[in-house]
């Protein structure tokens, strides 16, 4: 059979789409000088009126351009804070621990790095994530002890997104198991009430608690550093959201797959951890990469509690005296760093989207 | 022939959830102990006793009368108000930037289309807290100090605040109603009447003009006729600041902007998503019927994607007045903020971030449920409609 001839190539198509309709010209003109005017803006702030890294610091007073010698001064300032200059190294390896550890997470659920069994990732997390406290923390392994409240900068970040989101997954999974069953209607009821209330608060009422309330919480005399209280806090946070993404997974499977398990004999447990789980859970990915990507994001709200994750390192960087016309190079520095990883994540969210689209075809 | 199934016996009561929760209980008693202990510690009873003290702080700004010298719960009651009038100024903005470039990244013009793209994969991919932060920066040092004002006619811009002319309310003007309740009435009965002939011979009546017509000329020709004084208060600059109109400060415009930004975004990809969800063979179908450009987009598009678009958005209006609480990171003088300075006032936590997740769950709540009611009668009338 002779396959059909692609259709013949459209005249003058580029005008039309431009210039078609007034409105459509209208729109052009309008998109296209706003997409100069922001090209040549900052052509002109990264370039053409930018000073050089070689110049030295005094000639960027006054300067309407990016100075680049910011950064040679300053990259390690927002990165690591007021971590002791000595001991870089930790947060710097934790840094890389976290970041490798969620990329490998991201590439295997795209279906890349087969070899990789989710047990030996979860072995990994469970491994990484008190080696990163005691890595920062130190006061063990010769590792001289250092305070929490100089943690500061890209491992706090990682730490209060990563694990927080890596430890409220598995609450979040419990939960949408206890909403979704039947058997036991009072843990339904209260598990409903847990979602439904967390989802209505604002994420900094929240964090409020964890910071002013859950110390008092605590017996008289004992102590949780801000960190501490913050990571518990989004963990219990975050988990209302995880779970009810994993929730829309296990509704969306069809009832007979319930009731095929228990006509073969498994037990409830057994029905839930081979059958219904794993298939809610490939089927829920693409809207739990998007609450990754929106808990990931609202991490920096944290420095409305004062403690210094990245975005807040950022602004310690231009708020001392004689730095203070160094804002916008160092929230681009932030700005960029949030770009890049969550264009990484959005990539796994398309790829995810791609995937199932594939298999309902 | 299929039965019924039997009905269910009653199932004995689920003791093992009954003994999860009062282990629940039972915790959060224990620590609502600790909560005592520690207060008792410090020297603080708790209660609510403290709201009616005198607060002793003053805020940016308030729609209430407030000074210094007011209770807490006051200051709370303003900074409600605040967050309300952010919320509500914050859904405006959002939406009409969002439906905005929602419109343009589905345009046939390539440059609109990228443009949009831009416009959303950039505030997607940003926190909000950092979009916020800038756009305080940008305006606090780009922005003129007071004595060098940058001003469009009576509107003036500083570094501080805005100042814009209001109109001064007066009991002469109340006078105004009346027309204006005249006008509301002729408007309800030309509805009325719209409806019937429509109703009796399928023809369509200008409704929408005919009503703006009357809403506007009505008290417009009373107010010439009787010459009702209509004051304005005009901001002027005095010694040290403006004077008069009504001021917004820097910090409630980068925040609404930032709202208006990051959840225009999001309301963007709904409105690109719900337009995209229309297919191509409805719009074919109706113009081979013969409708025109205008009721293509009336009676075919439009009701298909409010249907899908309204769900979604009335999600984004709940998430956008839960965001209105970012503004304590520059200060405006929000609910929260103002609870987090009682807070640091009155060593009252838990009594305070009750008061305040509560407020916030009910401003939610009514939100949500107002706009589902919306929903549901415009789903009720487009399924009439289609009868």
């Amino acid at each position: 059979m002779i396959p059909p001839s692609p259709p013949p190539e459209a005249r003058r198509d580029l005008w039309r789409q431009w210039f078609g309709t007034p409105v459509t010209a209208l729109v052009s003109l309008i998109s296209a000088a706003v997409a100069l005017y922001v090209t040549w803006a900052l052509l002109d702030w990264m370039v053409i009126s930018a000073l050089s890294p070689t110049q030295p610091m005094e000639d960027c007073a006054g300067s309407s351009g990016a100075c680049w010698r910011f950064y040679l001064e300053k990259s390690r300032f927002m990165l690591f804070g007021t971590y002791p200059y000595a001991e870089h190294w930790r947060p710097a390896l934790v840094s890389l621990l976290l970041l490798a550890l969620s990329a490998l997470v991201g590439l295997r659920i795209t279906g890349r790095l087969r070899w990789l069994r989710p047990r030996m990732l979860v072995v990994l997390w469970v491994g990484v994530i008190p080696l990163a406290f005691v890595l920062m923390g130190g006061g063990a392994a010769g590792l001289a002890a250092i305070d929490m409240s100089r943690w500061n900068g890209m491992p706090v970040l990682l730490i209060l997104s990563v694990i927080a989101i890596a430890l409220a997954f598995p609450l979040g999974v419990a939960l949408a198991v206890l909403r979704h069953q039947t058997r036991w209607p009072v843990l339904r009821r209260a598990a409903i009430v847990y979602i439904e209330g967390m989802r209505g608060f604002p994420m900094v009422t929240v964090l409020f608690v964890g910071v002013f309330v859950l110390p008092l919480t605590l017996p008289p005399d004992t102590r949780i550093s801000p960190v501490m209280a913050t990571l518990i806090a989004l963990v219990f946070f975050h988990a209302s959201y995880f779970a009810e993404d994993v929730r829309g997974g296990l509704q969306s499977l069809p009832d007979s797959q319930h009731e095929a398990a228990f006509s073969l004999g498994l037990s409830w447990g057994k029905t839930m951890r081979l059958v219904l789980l794993p298939q809610a859970l490939s089927r829920s990915l693409p809207a739990l990469v998007n609450s990754v990507i929106g808990a990931y994001k609202d991490t920096s709200l944290v420095v409305v509690l004062g403690i210094h994750d990245l975005t807040s390192t950022a602004r310690m960087a231009f708020s001392e005296p004689g730095w203070g016309q160094f804002a916008l190079e160092a929230y681009a520095f932030v700005g960029v760093w949030f770009l890049l990883s969550c264009a990484f994540l959005s990539w796994v969210g398309r790829e995810l989207h791609r995937k199932q689209s594939r298999k309902s075809h | 022939m299929q039965h019924a199934p039997p009905p269910a016996r009653r199932s004995a009561p689920d003791w093992v959830g009954l003994a999860v929760v009062a282990a629940i209980l039972l915790s959060l008693t224990i620590l609502g102990g600790n909560i005592w202990l520690n207060m008792q510690a410090a020297g603080v009873t708790p209660g609510y006793g403290f709201l009616t003290q005198t607060a002793g702080f003053d805020l940016s700004e308030s729609l209430i009368r407030y000074d210094a010298g007011d209770s807490y719960g006051r200051v709370i009651l303003a900074g409600l108000l605040n967050t309300v009038f952010l919320g509500i100024c914050g859904l405006v903005l959002a939406t009409g930037l969002g439906v905005l470039m929602g419109l343009v990244s589905v345009s046939p013009s390539p440059a609109g289309r990228m443009i949009g793209l831009l416009y959303v994969e950039l505030f997607r991919n940003l926190p909000k807290i950092l979009v916020l932060l800038v756009l305080y920066v940008v305006a606090v040092r780009g922005l003129p100090p007071v004595r060098e004002a940058f001003s469009i006619g009576p509107l003036h811009l500083t570094n501080r605040s805005i100042y814009l002319p209001v109109i001064e309310t007066d009991v002469r003007q109340a006078w105004l109603l009346v027309p204006l309740a005249v006008a509301v009435a002729l408007s309800l009965l030309w509805l009325r009447r719209a409806r019937r002939i429509k109703r009796d011979k399928g023809k369509d009546i200008e409704v929408l003009p005919v009503i703006l017509a009357l809403i506007i000329s009505f008290p417009l020709i009373f107010g010439l006729l009787v010459d009702t004084p209509l004051m304005t208060s005009v901001p002027e600059f005095q010694r040290f600041d403006f004077e008069g109109g009504a001021r917004l400060s820097v910090q409630f415009l980068v925040v609404l902007g930032t709202l208006g930004l990051y959840h225009g975004a999001q309301i963007a990809e709904v409105v690109r998503g719900g337009i995209l969800a229309v297919p191509q063979g409805q719009i074919e179908a109706a113009r081979a019927l013969g409708l025109s450009p205008r009721h293509v987009t009336r009676f075919v598009i439009l009701p298909q994607v409010l249907r899908i678009v309204i769900p979604p958005m009335i999600n984004q209006y709940v998430n956008l007045i839960k965001n209105t609480s970012i503004a304590i990171a520059v200060g405006y003088s929000d609910l929260m903020s103002v609870s987090g300075t009682i807070i640091n006032q009155t060593f009252r936590p838990l009594e305070m971030m009750l008061i305040t997740m509560g407020l916030y769950l009910g401003l939610c709540l009514v939100a949500s449920s107002l706009m589902n009611r919306l929903n549901d009668r415009l789903r009720a009338r487009s399924a009439g409609g289609a009868r």
